[in-house]
């Protein structure tokens, strides 16, 4: 795996959470692909200098919920039907981030339909409709 | 599992109880950091586990077993000051710890001592602060040993030489060995432990894993239509630890329940209701010294 995580240990988040969303991440991202082979947790706790026992929970989280798999003496890798996994995984992410603004837009006060405006708003600058 | 067993612990300087009735279970192939403010007592509390200081009471057992001159072939000890003798070369040091640790490694002390870039023909009288903490971290990682009991291992390092550091210990862990340190720099802590302990005035008064820590402790912040609010029913739930109001604005305290919580400031009439996360700073700063954490959370909060 190329070397694309990275923790901020002064976050308030916890630094396993912060190791399973960026392998989630670069699951979707098909930075990580299908079958391909994550490093030991020995690896990745030397190459973050955050202790192996941080990583490996992250490792037991993303096993429970079946992003990763791990096979005594094989390792820990993406699963072969990873190709499957990219767009579920890929929602999800995307889904939590929607989660906290929606979150955060009622917290506020805003009406449902004010809601409405603004996520139209927004999807029209992100999404551009194609012509027809 | 658990490699040292703390229990009871108490040492008294005089009449003032540097350690008091301190009790921890340092884990095995681990990374166990030690913080508490100045004069907490953290060195106090090493020196009594490695039998350096007379405990008045209180037990430590390694591996369920009190301290034997065996033990202390496995322990590498690296203390707040070092203890290196000025008329000494730096080689000359590697040398007296060949003989004196039977598995120490003097090919694998030149290798780090090259890595904290020292070089090992130095009189120690020439060194830096921060290059006699290098050597002495360097004959302590070079000593094979099984536990390793480090009082502010990186003062007086720079970045570059701290990450070193705390790259060894986390290469220690991953080996299965045991690493127990005491730090004022929280940000080391927080990257390299999982578990903590937070001692004041020789007591301890926080423990935990630092992402439980982290995920359980929380600020719920809401703001209320007016100035005259009623929290009745919230500000009484025992996971809520202090309450802060400020005009309409309420800021809880939480040790868990962070989301419930929010909800419930919701429901009784809040707006704006977020959820704050802390961190290891935060959280050390409320165990031991309530007053400042808040007004450091109130102006993070309003920045």
């Amino acid at each position: 795996m190329p070397a694309v995580l990275t923790v901020d240990p002064r976050s308030g988040v916890p630094i396993y959470l912060q190791i399973v969303e960026q392998i989630k991440r670069s699951i979707a991202l098909g930075i990580l692909q299908a079958g391909e082979q994550l490093p030991t947790v020995k690896q990745l706790a030397i190459d973050l200098t955050v202790n192996p026992n941080t990583v490996a929970r992250a490792y037991r989280d993303l096993e429970r919920e079946q992003v990763i798999e791990t096979s005594p003496g094989r390792g820990s890798f993406v699963p072969a039907n990873g190709a499957a996994q990219s767009p579920k995984v890929a929602a999800e992410v995307a889904g939590d981030a929607l989660d906290l603004a929606l979150r955060e837009a009622k917290s506020v006060g805003l009406s449902r339909e004010r809601v409405r405006e603004l996520f139209d708003a927004a999807l029209a600058r992100w999404f551009v409709v194609e012509e027809r | 599992m658990s490699i040292i067993t703390i229990a009871n612990l108490r040492k008294n300087y005089g009449p003032i109880a540097a350690v008091d009735d301190l009790s921890l279970e340092i884990p095995s192939a681990s990374v166990f950091g030690l913080l508490g403010p100045n004069g907490a007592g953290k060195t106090t509390a090493f020196k009594c586990m490695l039998g350096l200081a007379h405990a008045a009471s209180g037990t430590v057992l390694y591996d369920g077993r009190p301290l034997v001159p065996a033990t202390l072939e496995r322990i590498a000890y690296v203390p707040e000051r070092s203890v290196l003798y000025d008329w000494m070369t730096v080689g000359e040091h590697v040398e007296m710890n060949r003989r004196a640790f039977a598995a120490f490694s003097p090919a694998r002390a030149l290798e780090l001592l090259e890595a904290f870039n020292v070089d090992p023909r130095r009189r120690v009288r020439t060194l830096s602060k921060g290059m006699r903490t290098a050597v002495t971290l360097a004959l302590a990682f070079a000593q094979n040993a099984e536990i390793f009991v480090l009082d502010e291992p990186t003062s007086g390092l720079d970045p570059i030489n701290q990450r070193h550091v705390l790259s060894l210990m986390i290469n220690e862990a991953a080996k299965g060995n045991s690493v127990i340190f005491s730090s004022h720099q929280i940000g080391q802590v927080e990257r390299a432990a999982e578990q903590i302990a937070v001692i004041d005035e020789g007591r301890l008064v926080l423990q935990g894993l630092v992402d439980d820590l982290k995920g359980d402790r929380k600020i719920v912040e809401g703001v209320f239509p007016t100035v005259a609010f009623e929290l009745d029913g919230i500000a009484g739930d025992s996971r809520i630890v202090r309450v802060d109001r400020a005009e309409r604005l309420v800021r809880l305290s939480v040790i868990a329940g962070a989301d419930d919580i929010a909800s419930r400031l919701s429901a009784a009439g809040a707006t704006g209701v977020r959820v704050l996360d802390l961190n290891l700073e935060d959280i050390f700063l409320y165990a031991v010294s309530p007053a400042t954490a808040t007004a450091d959370i109130v102006a993070k909060g309003s920045s």
